[in-house]
C-alpha cells in the first residue's frame, strides 16, 4: 500500500515534514505545494530518499530551482498522482 | 464494507478547534459504526496528558470527548511514541504506543487518512 503525503507548509517553520518524513513508508511519495514547496531546499528530504514531487507553479512563482532528486508535477499530474498512490494524506 | 479511516490528530487540544474536530470526525465515525482507528502524534500528544485544567482559559474539556471514545466502539486508539518521548511524557493505558515503523504500517492498513 502507498501513500502520496501532501506537505504545504514549509519546513524551516513547521514540524509536518518533519514528522511525514519520521513515519514515510518506503512505497511513499511526497507532494510539496504551497510553502512545501521550501522543502526542496531541506537536505532531510533528499537523504531520506523517499519519492519527492513539487507542484510546478509554487516551485516556480517562489524562484526555487529543481534539484535532480524531485520532480515537478502540474495539476493535472498532481490528480493524476492522487489516484496513482492508494490514498492522499493531506498534513493540514 | 465500509472503508475504514485512520484519524491523526496533531495539534495540542489548546492551539485552536483541529483537536476537538480530529475527536469530532473519529466519534461520529463511531456513532456510524465505519471501522475507524485515531493516532496521536507530535502536539497532539498533549491531548492524553492527566489533570489540564480547560476552565482556567474559559475552555471546554476534551477529557470527556476522550473518554466517550470507548463507548462509541472506538478501541482503536494509537500514540506515537517518539512524540511522547521528546516531550517527556509517558504513554497513557489509554492509547497503545506505536514505533515510527508501526505508524508507516499503520496508515498502510487503512483505506482513507485525515490529519488534522
Amino acid at each position: 500500500m502507498s501513500t502520496l503525503h501532501v506537505v504545504s507548509h514549509s519546513p524551516f517553520s513547521d514540524s509536518r515534514l518533519d514528522s511525514c518524513l519520521r513515519i514515510c513508508g518506503t512505497e511513499d511519495a511526497i507532494l510539496l505545494c504551497g510553502d512545501g514547496a521550501y522543502g526542496l531546499h531541506a537536505p532531510a528530504l533528499h537523504t531520506k530518499g523517499v519519492k519527492v514531487f513539487v507542484l510546478a507553479e509554487d516551485m516556480q512563482a517562489r524562484n526555487l530551482p529543481l534539484p535532480d532528486w524531485a520532480d515537478s508535477v502540474d495539476y493535472p499530474g498532481f490528480v493524476q498522482l492522487s489516484i496513482d498512490y492508494d490514498k492522499v494524506n493531506t498534513w493540514l | 464494507m465500509s472503508k475504514s479511516l485512520l484519524v491523526i490528530s496533531r495539534q495540542a487540544p489548546w492551539s485552536g478547534p483541529s483537536a476537538r474536530e480530529a475527536l469530532d470526525i473519529v466519534l461520529a465515525g463511531g456513532a456510524f459504526d465505519l471501522p475507524i482507528g485515531l493516532l496521536f502524534m507530535d502536539d497532539g500528544v498533549f491531548q492524553l496528558a492527566p489533570h489540564q485544567n480547560a476552565k482556567a482559559v474559559q475552555q471546554k474539556d476534551l477529557s470527556a470527548n476522550l473518554q466517550a471514545l470507548g463507548l462509541f466502539g472506538i478501541d482503536d486508539v494509537f500514540v506515537c511514541r517518539h512524540s511522547m518521548a521528546v516531550r517527556g511524557l509517558t504513554p497513557p493505558t489509554e492509547a497503545q504506543p506505536l514505533s515510527n515503523e508501526a505508524i508507516s504500517e499503520l496508515i498502510d492498513r487503512y483505506d482513507q487518512v485525515i490529519t488534522l
